[in-house]
């Protein structure tokens, strides 16, 4: 069992030295899920209310305080799990707390870099990158990366992408 | 906590080819107009409509000179508004552009850069084959999707066309040798790859590929009514009910029905030849159409295997193009390369669709701790890293083996879902030019295996990359 715990990436041959994200990007995605659990809440207060007077607000709150602490602590792990590699001839991004991605994109066969930032992301100073091939399912993203690293990291790959470039 | 963070700086220079600039030919450049039935062919759907509503009229009223009069009428509208439409449709070829013109309150113009031209095909719809018409399908790399279509030419006409087209965009060898093909084609066809494939044997197949379905659809829905049946009796209401109830799934069943009869009918007189670096399809009985499918853009081959098909061992042959998945994203197409056929005939097809591919594969099983996830398709379920290519076998009613060459696999992805966790398994994805469908997956393989089969994917399409030359579409 326990060699089945192991990350699927840590079986990589060879091994990879794994760049940790931000250390922001857990504050930001800890308070967007608690937003997002926030609206859940509020949604599901009125019903509560009608039914059951004014203690539906506090089972509102007690459920809110519940999930939020819940939601919390998992996407606190899930953040643990991201992790981006530059190889030789690719870019290895992993993720996944139960689920667990491991994506592996070629520098030729970059078609498009995107660089983005939500609001929350924008008030931390945090970008995302945005890695695409042309395969249309195939979108890896690297979330949480100071502004600086995020475009150095987009001109690295624009400059590999545009020295080993392979076709479709 | 700065809300004014500075945007990240630009890259020095803009990486990758100067982008394409269009070009306007001059105003007074002669066009060359489509044919004049086109306003009414393309209407035709329109003109049925009406004729049925004008016969219903005569029939009811008994007026039979209404039917004069409403023909009279139609000639002369038709008439002029065809004429006016005709003078501002057509199409101009300007350097190495093709310029399309059309719309009579809304104008466009689209400009079509021969550059990037990835196949021009030749279809035929049944109502443009009684007139001797033909209509072009021009498709571009890159494309948004829609394509260029240039509707309706004369079939000798859209042949020379489609051969300037192509001799133009700089397709070695492709001008000559097909119009030396083409006009062959009329009476003596060239040799095909492979033996024609009879009307009999093609009605086997699509019979015993659609024979399960059918069953069980009947069986379904026939337990279905003798329970309706038994409880509230078959009384003409109860039936008229049942029927209502379930029309969705009846009406789901009719088409799938419909849908096996016209593949069956696009895939008669189906042929298939090598002509330089394409391979040319001709199929069709009531649509014919011609495909040109150019080979180094294969991106990958996959064997379909119908339950059925299994004693007589025989298989179907797609082959996928990114040209073909830039068609339409939503619906993943891939071209027919072979309706059915035994081990010979597939194999020599497939040799031509990727240099050197076998048609046979042995495929390795995931590890039997995963059988119980999947009990029936675990038999038939494999992956394997061939010479030149990475082949998976899936699918238990339809069984498919998938080969992609290395060189097209775009990037790779190694998911673990939490059940495969706890088992130690894992899935590994190649993914090709294209939409959803165009993944090879090789599912539940041992955790150890599946990341040393991502790494050894990787290295090998890197390898076999470096051996072509780049291009960039």
């Amino acid at each position: 069992m326990n060699a089945r715990a192991v990350p699927v990436w840590d079986l990589w041959p060879g091994g990879i030295e794994w760049q940790p994200m931000s250390p922001k990007l857990r504050t930001v995605w800890v308070l967007r899920s608690l937003l997002n659990v926030l609206i859940l809440a509020v949604a599901a207060a009125v019903p509560l209310t009608i039914w059951l007077g004014w203690d539906g607000l506090l089972w509102a709150l007690g459920g809110y305080v519940l999930l939020a602490g819940l939601r919390a602590l998992a996407v606190s792990r899930t953040v643990r799990t991201w992790g981006y590699a530059e190889r030789e001839q690719d870019l290895l991004v992993r993720h996944g707390l139960l689920t667990r991605r491991l994506s592996i994109v070629p520098y030729g066969r970059i078609q498009l870099i995107d660089l983005s930032a939500g609001p929350i992301e924008r008030m931390f100073g945090l970008t995302t990158v945005q890695v695409r091939t042309a395969a249309l399912g195939s979108n890896t993203e690297v979330p949480g990366l100071d502004p600086l690293v995020a475009a150095a990291l987009r001109d690295r790959l624009a400059v590999r992408a545009a020295e080993v470039r392979e076709g479709l | 906590m700065s809300t004014d963070e500075p945007a990240p700086p630009l890259a020095p220079a803009p990486y990758g080819p100067a982008p394409y600039a269009p070009s306007a030919p001059p105003e007074g450049m002669q066009r060359q107009r489509l044919h004049p039935l086109t306003p009414l062919l393309e209407s035709v759907r329109f003109l049925t409509a009406a004729a049925a509503a004008v016969g219903i009229q005569m029939f009811t009223s008994r007026n039979f000179l209404f039917a004069v009069y409403a023909a009279v009428a139609a000639a002369v509208v038709g008439g002029i508004a065809s004429l006016i439409a005709l003078q501002f449709r057509g199409f101009v070829i300007w350097g190495r552009e093709l310029h399309i013109y059309g719309g009579v309150f809304t104008r466009s113009h689209r400009t079509v850069p021969l550059d990037r031209l990835q196949s021009v095909d030749l279809a035929r719809p049944l109502r443009a084959r009684v007139f001797g018409l033909a209509q072009l399908n021009i498709e571009v790399a890159g494309g948004d999707g829609t394509d260029a279509r240039l509707a309706y030419l004369k079939h000798d006409r859209a042949l020379e066309l489609r051969a300037e087209l192509l001799s133009i965009a700089g397709r070695p060898g492709a001008a000559p040798k097909l119009e030396r093909a083409e006009e062959s084609a009329a009476e003596a066809p060239a040799a095909p790859l492979v033996p024609p494939v009879t009307v009999r044997k093609l009605a086997v197949a699509s019979l015993l590929e659609a024979l399960p379905v059918q069953l069980t659809a009947l069986l379904v829905f026939g337990t279905a009514f003798a329970v309706t049946g038994s409880i509230f009796g078959f009384t003409k209401v109860a039936t008229a009910l049942w029927f209502g109830f379930f029309a969705p799934a009846l009406l789901g069943y009719l088409q799938s029905t419909v849908a096996t009869v016209n593949r069956f009918l696009r895939n008669c007189r189906f042929r298939i030849t090598r002509d330089g670096g394409n391979l040319l399809i001709e199929r069709g009985l009531t649509d014919t159409s011609h495909e040109t499918v150019p080979v180094d853009r294969v991106t990958a081959v996959s064997f379909d295997e119908p339950i059925l098909w299994r004693r007589k061992d025989w298989r179907r042959v797609e082959v996928w193009t990114a040209a073909v998945a830039q068609q339409s994203t939503s619906v993943v197409k891939s071209t027919t390369a072979l309706p059915v056929g035994g081990p010979a005939e597939v194999a020599l097809v497939a040799a031509e669709a990727v240099p050197e591919l076998p048609a046979a594969f042995a495929v390795e099983r995931p590890p039997s701790r995963a059988r119980w996830r999947m009990p029936l398709r675990w038999k038939r379920t494999g992956a394997m890293l061939d010479e030149k290519v990475f082949v998976v076998r899936h699918g238990w009613w339809v069984n498919t083996y998938v080969a992609v060459p290395y060189a097209r696999i775009q990037s790779v992805r190694v998911v673990q879902g939490r059940l495969q966790r706890m088992q130690g398994l894992a899935t590994v994805h190649a993914m090709t030019a294209g939409g959803l469908g165009h993944t090879a997956k090789a599912a539940h393989r041992d955790v150890g295996e599946a990341v040393a089969m991502a790494a050894e994917l990787r290295r090998r399409a890197d390898a076999a990359a470096a051996l072509e030359a780049p291009r960039l579409s």
